[in-house]
């Protein structure tokens, strides 16, 4: 079937079986390995991406139904070269570990930023319910993420 | 790493997203025993990892507004098939009568499946034992209405969870109805981790008392621990007239918990999802009463 998708503000055809995992499309069609396929059960959080502006686990979404959506992954998130805020504490924080589960954890936190600028530290656990990071570095995320909070 | 084969070539399937109820039952008809509904996807998607086949035609009914919608009257509340686990907690916030439904959708999962999963995915995946939505509704004696091109007809929840796995190709469910009264409910659920797992037992309560918290009338459900979920009817039975006191009720669970056969599982054994279920009756009449 073919399909057409619009990724990180770039529009491009491509053809698969409709119920392709979003997930498989953003990687092996354009090239954004940033999405990573981890538990593929929507449990890990590895793949998550902003679909119209809302995190979306792209393991769980087939293609067709991401089609007329704007996605957007890791790649995407720094406009014009300049980290967002929540990559920029990130950054600061040193919070990076394996990096599995990181992007994912970005693409949380900046809807989380965007969605809810006065979130608590309890709401950014609560945000990141769906995020599992397997060197449990959680502590100097969830920081990081608060020091951006408390920056706007 | 390897090429996800539904990117190569292959015998193509199709993605029909339905504009109108009509549209997605005439579409379910035509595919008939090839087709199925797609709602949520959020268990459709993971057949690979259970092994089973997709379906070579999908009818999407996630963009159907009237699917899509919650009407609150007076004596019912009306939940669209469609209708997400985020949609349905944030929509029933207010109501305190539903607040076992609230729970149920609201701490489901995690926020990501919790904006994807829809209520009539969550009652049709018969495979799925771990619902919560399953037991909070039938705590609150839900209906549900099944559609088909040619007729509607309206069962009870435990009708429809004895016959969803062989429903016929082309019916749908569409909607879900609970009546409302002022009860007192409360969902307790014991997942593994403090939030965002899949809960080992459920417990659902629906219970009316008098100004000296005598039970008047109760409803409580059971899920997780066996295949489907269940009422606990001797449970009721026994609560029924006294005053409902946690403790009590604790003991009497724990009579009666016999009469379960748990589910075994990679996640605990059967034995624990049972030995569980006294502690969650306490901490359901606990909430209830708090309520």
């Amino acid at each position: 079937m073919a399909l057409t998708l619009n990724v990180n503000g770039d529009r491009r055809g491509f053809t698969a079986d409709p119920v392709t995992p979003l997930v498989d499309v953003l990687r092996e069609q354009f090239h954004l390995t940033g999405v990573k396929p981890v538990c593929r059960e929507g449990f890990c959080g590895a793949c998550m991406v902003l679909v119209d502006d809302r995190p979306t686990l792209s393991c769980l979404m087939p293609a067709a139904l991401a089609q007329d959506c704007e996605v957007r992954t890791v790649e995407g998130l720094a406009a014009n070269g300049t980290l967002n805020p929540i990559q920029q504490a990130l950054e600061a924080c040193d919070a990076v570990q394996c990096g599995m589960c990181f992007p994912g954890m970005v693409v949380t936190l900046t809807h989380l930023m965007k969605a809810t600028p006065g979130a608590t530290r309890d709401d950014v656990r609560s945000a990141l319910t769906g995020n599992i990071c397997r060197c449990t570095g959680y502590e100097s995320i969830v920081e990081a993420a608060v020091r951006a909070l408390a920056a706007t | 790493m390897t090429t996800n084969p539904l990117l190569q070539s292959g015998p193509p399937g199709s993605f029909y997203i339905a504009p109108s109820l009509p549209a997605a039952l005439d579409a379910l008809s035509d595919y008939g025993a090839a087709g199925a509904t797609f709602a949520g996807g959020t268990w459709i998607m993971r057949s690979p990892i259970r092994h089973e086949q997709l379906k070579p035609h999908y009818v999407a009914i996630g963009k159907i507004p009237e699917l899509s919608a919650i009407r609150i009257g007076t004596e019912a509340i009306e939940i669209g098939a469609a209708v997400t686990h985020a949609a349905l907690a944030a929509a029933l916030a207010g109501l305190p009568e539903f607040g076992v439904l609230t729970a149920a959708a609201g701490r489901a999962a995690n926020p990501a499946i919790r904006a994807m999963a829809t209520i009539g995915g969550n009652l049709s995946a018969s495979a799925f034992a771990a619902a919560d939505c399953v037991p909070a509704l039938l705590c609150l004696d839900a209906e549900v209405e099944i559609a088909s091109r040619s007729d509607r007809e309206r069962i009870s929840l435990e009708q429809f969870l004895k016959m969803r796995s062989s429903l016929a190709p082309g019916r749908l469910l569409t909607r879900i109805v609970v009546p409302r009264s002022a009860r007192r409910t409360a969902h307790a659920r014991l997942p593994l981790r403090q939030s965002g797992d899949y809960p080992v037992a459920i417990v659902s309560l629906a219970v009316d008392v008098d100004p000296a918290n005598r039970v008047q009338a109760v409803r409580i459900a059971v899920g997780s621990i066996e295949p489907v979920a269940r009422r606990w009817v001797r449970l009721e039975a026994a609560l029924l007239g006294h005053v409902l006191d946690p403790a009590q009720a604790t003991e009497v669970a724990a009579e009666l918990v016999d009469e379960f056969t748990g589910r075994d599982s990679v996640e605990v054994p059967a034995w624990y999802r049972v030995s569980v279920l006294p502690s969650l009756v306490r901490r359901a009449a606990i909430a209830a009463l708090g309520s």
